[in-house]
């Protein structure tokens, strides 16, 4: 077991990759009472095309696998997951998002039994096809429910805007047409490929002691036969760096028209301390333009374009990445064209300056301070670094270093024209 | 935990030193009796004061200033809790040993300060344009509801079963009465918040318990104020026990009103927490497992107990075809814990659940703050063991009887297909 410490930040990170390729992290939290345990997959709903373990040839699958497998995994021969969580106090979850599924669960008790079932659960596969029938009502209600969801549809119309081929413009649910061609065999087939143990992470915060918590873990994966690791062949189309669409528009039952406009990252294959670098340097870029200290902040907000729902945001992730910036507004058509304006600012004027630069960084390290108080937040974020080998405790000293040059030179990757989209969702035009 | 002396009458600080977070968090707490016009200037109060002060004219001014205080988090927000109406102010700062060189903490309590009791005045008075901008804010965000269908479906049911009541009331008050403020009307309602409304602060972190208890005792400037008496609130009731709207949408909202006798602070209150939880409130729970793992019908369903209001409310999202079905299904699980059908499982899952989510609370300081606020009202210390030791003492006869006393108040469904008709209202 090795010990990472990070003396700034008052704390020690413990590592050991098991025999079966598995990477464990632990990090004791003082205070705390609760411990959060996330064992997550790198395997998200743009892994869609890809070569099955010990097959020869790509297969695509049906939208929307990878979020209904996580469904799947907490039903068993004897019941629900759910059951055994609750009898000892945890409250589990897990989420599917582009590029991972995680399971997590937290409790203040029984540690170690919770952490058994949590590995044991994801590691005991178990699909029928009347399981998997029973659940296509149930995800069909969800995929219903964000549907109805006006914030999540102009979110995703944006991102659909942008990309040809690349399947993150595909529903991370599928639709409820792609979800009833899965079988038990598919899932079979993906969860076999994707979640070997040298494909995953478990990470766990808060009040443990990491000799008898990586003791009981080896135990736990010692019992278990695993097939040799391979490496996962991943197929994904080019990508033009223009976006699909410029411009469209979906009507809803809406008080107020909803516009985000996404900015295309050129950038996108990118990895450890340079992928972090960029990505903070974008962050702090966008902050410095659309945030509430800017000049196009104060004149959006004075001439009545933003309300509370303005929302501005970079991500970035292996294959794709886009900075979002989106209001609700009587006229979205303004609030674009004054969003378009700041952007090309960028090429013709100094707008990095560096007080400003300085003032964003210093709240940037003040957010990762806070942060850190949150074991959800180390879980989950510390998960996403790994998979892009970076790593979360190296952000403030990062930040400290970063330039206003490293920052225009970032900033170029999201600037084109043809990189750039717009969203709008209106309302109908007759009340009913 | 916390331990507490009174600066003024009436206003209360509650200090508690920590290592266990890498940050000090202080919350200041303004309540009075809750009415709609209240709600809505304070609302629009608590904005205004987070636009801008008198040292910081301008919202970019003040935004750059809490930036460079390493983004230390300062924000105004209104709430209610039972008849109470809170308008708080929530400030998070780093705590200086984490940084290589400044002190932060001397210059937050100075803005703290400026933010109170230094308003960006023209005149004596809030000024118009921000006035008016904010005022279109808060209106925005009342609107708002309307397009999140969840939200929007419990706002209706509970104000079809609890008219004019503080359990419908909202924290932001109604559109109408934001639109009848003036900067004159403002100014007005934040000199009777600073000098009438009951105040709580609380200060939680690794700080030097006499040394910022000094300081904030000398920035912190309340006067004396007695208590504020509660206005008669009606008993309330709803028209008829079912309602339905249609919107354009593909789901399916049902939203099911009960009332209880039970209330947070009473005898059986814990018995009530135990009944909600067998009933709908984890993913164990018979609406779950009934609803949604048995039968299909939805992604979500549960119940939630609004102990304050002596209100449950069970919610799921279904296909509009179901509706019967599902109100059948929930019915039945009702059914089944009136008939003392609950295993041994259940309650003792629930229990688990229960004090596990307690201890968690706790592991944020927002959570600290926020639970020793709420149960500091009932009386008596504060006590995870206490309240285990309550939950424990339940048993299936209580539950049968707390599901005995709920009594429906009213379905309602909202959804955009078959034949449905307006809601009647």
């Amino acid at each position: 077991m090795q010990t990472i410490e990070f003396k700034q930040l008052d704390e020690t990170l413990y590592y050991v990759k098991l025999s079966n390729g598995l990477e464990v992290y632990i990090l004791p939290k003082k205070g705390f009472s609760k411990t959060y345990v996330t064992f997550t997959t790198k395997y998200g709903s743009v892994d869609r095309t890809f070569k099955p373990l010990d097959e020869d040839e790509v297969i695509t699958v049906p939208d929307g696998i990878a979020h209904f497998l996580e469904h799947k995994m907490f039903e068993k021969e004897h019941g629900d997951v759910f059951q055994e969580f609750s009898e000892y106090g945890a409250s589990a979850n897990a989420f599917t998002t582009f590029a991972r599924t995680a399971y997590l669960f937290s409790s203040t008790e029984n540690v170690l039994k919770n952490t058994e079932t949590l590995l044991n659960f994801v590691q005991e596969p178990y699909f029928t096809e009347k399981t998997v029938n029973k659940e296509k009502g149930i995800i069909g209600q969800e995929i219903n429910m964000y549907n109805d969801q006006p914030d999540y549809r102009v979110y995703f119309g944006t991102i659909e805007n942008m990309y040809h081929n690349h399947p993150v413009k595909i529903d991370i649910a599928g639709t409820e047409e792609s979800i009833d061609k899965i079988t038990a065999e598919h899932l079979y087939t993906c969860y076999n490929t994707f979640y070997h143990p040298s494909n995953m992470v478990l990470f766990v915060v808060g009040a443990v002691n990491p000799d008898e918590m990586i003791g009981f873990i080896k135990e736990n994966q010692d019992k278990k036969e695993f097939k040799d690791a391979q490496e996962i062949e991943r197929h994904f189309e080019d990508e033009p760096t223009e976006v699909a669409h410029k411009s469209r528009e979906m009507k809803m039952d809406v008080q107020k028209p909803k516009v985000y406009i996404g900015l295309k990252a050129k950038e996108t294959n990118l990895s450890g301390e340079e992928m972090l670098k960029h990505e903070m340097c974008v962050q702090i870029g966008l902050e410095c333009l659309f945030g509430r200290a800017s000049d196009f902040y104060t004149n959006v907000y004075e001439n009545g374009l933003i309300d509370e729902s303005y929302v501005y945001d970079f991500s970035l992730e292996q294959g794709f990445g886009f900075a979002l910036i989106g209001t609700d507004t009587a006229d979205p058509d303004k609030f674009a064209e004054l969003v378009f304006e700041q952007i090309n600012k960028v090429e013709k004027e100094e707008v990095f300056a560096a007080e400003a630069i300085e003032r964003i960084k210093r709240k940037k390290i003040g957010f990762f301070l806070r942060a850190l108080n949150s074991i959800e937040f180390i879980a989950n974020q510390f998960t996403r670094y790994k998979f892009n080998d970076m790593n979360l405790f190296d952000a403030v000293p990062v930040i400290e270093q970063l330039t206003v040059d490293d920052i225009k030179e970032a900033f170029k990757t999201i600037l084109g024209e043809s990189q750039q989209t717009m969203f709008k969702v209106l309302p109908l035009n007759e009340r009913k | 935990m916390f331990s507490t002396i009174e600066i003024a009458k009436g206003v209360s600080l509650h200090i508690r030193q920590s290592t266990q977070f890498k940050t000090v968090n202080l919350s200041i707490k303004w309540r009075k009796p809750l009415t709609v016009k209240d709600a809505a200037e304070r609302s629009v109060l608590s904005n205004v004061m987070q636009h801008s002060n008198g040292k910081f004219k301008k919202s970019a001014e003040f935004r750059s200033y809490l930036d460079d205080l390493y983004g230390t988090v300062m924000y105004f927000d209104a709430s209610k809790r039972a008849n109470d109406h809170t308008v708080v102010l929530n400030v998070e700062t780093v705590n200086d040993q984490y940084l290589a060189e400044n002190k932060v903490l001397d210059d937050v309590i100075d803005l703290i300060q400026t933010a109170i009791f230094n308003p960006n005045f023209e005149n004596d008075q809030f000024i118009s344009t921000i006035v008016e901008r904010e005022k279109e804010m808060v209106i925005q965000r009342i609107q708002s509801i309307f397009d999140d269908k969840t939200r929007y479906a419990h706002q209706r049911l509970t104000q079809l079963i609890r008219p004019n009541h503080p359990a419908s009331i909202s924290a932001n008050g109604t559109i109408e009465e934001v639109k009848n403020i003036t900067p004159e009307s403002l100014t007005k309602a934040y000199h009777s918040m600073i000098n009438d409304d009951k105040i709580d602060i609380y200060v939680l972190g690794d700080v030097d318990v006499d040394a910022i208890q000094q300081k904030l005792v000398n920035a912190l400037t309340f006067k004396d104020r007695e208590s504020i008496p509660y206005p008669e609130y009606e008993e309330s009731k709803p028209e008829k026990d079912y309602f339905n709207e249609k919107q354009d949408m593909n789901q399916g909202k049902l939203h099911i009103g009960y009332s209880t006798p039970i209330k947070f602070g009473d005898e059986d209150y814990p018995k009530m927490q135990i009944f909600n939880g067998v009933f709908g409130g984890y993913a164990h729970s018979k609406l779950f497992m009934n609803v949604r793992e048995r039968e299909s019908l939805a992604y979500y369903a549960s119940s939630s107990y609004s102990s304050h209001y002596g209100l449950v409310y069970v919610v799921s999202g279904i296909e509009p075809s179901n509706e019967k079905k599902a109100i059948d299904v929930i019915n039945e699980q009702l059914e089944e814990m009136k008939n003392g059908n609950i295993s041994d499982l259940e309650l003792n899952q629930t229990k688990a659940m229960l004090g596990s989510q307690l201890r968690e609370a706790l592991d944020s300081a927002r959570g600290q703050i926020d639970i020793y606020d709420q149960y500091k009202d009932l009386g008596e210390e504060f006590s995870i063991d206490k309240w285990r030791e309550r939950w424990k003492k339940v048993t299936k006869e209580d539950l049968q009887e707390m599901a005995s006393q709920l009594k429906l108040e009213a379905v309602y469904f909202l959804s955009g297909k078959e034949g449905a008709q307006d809601a009647n209202n």
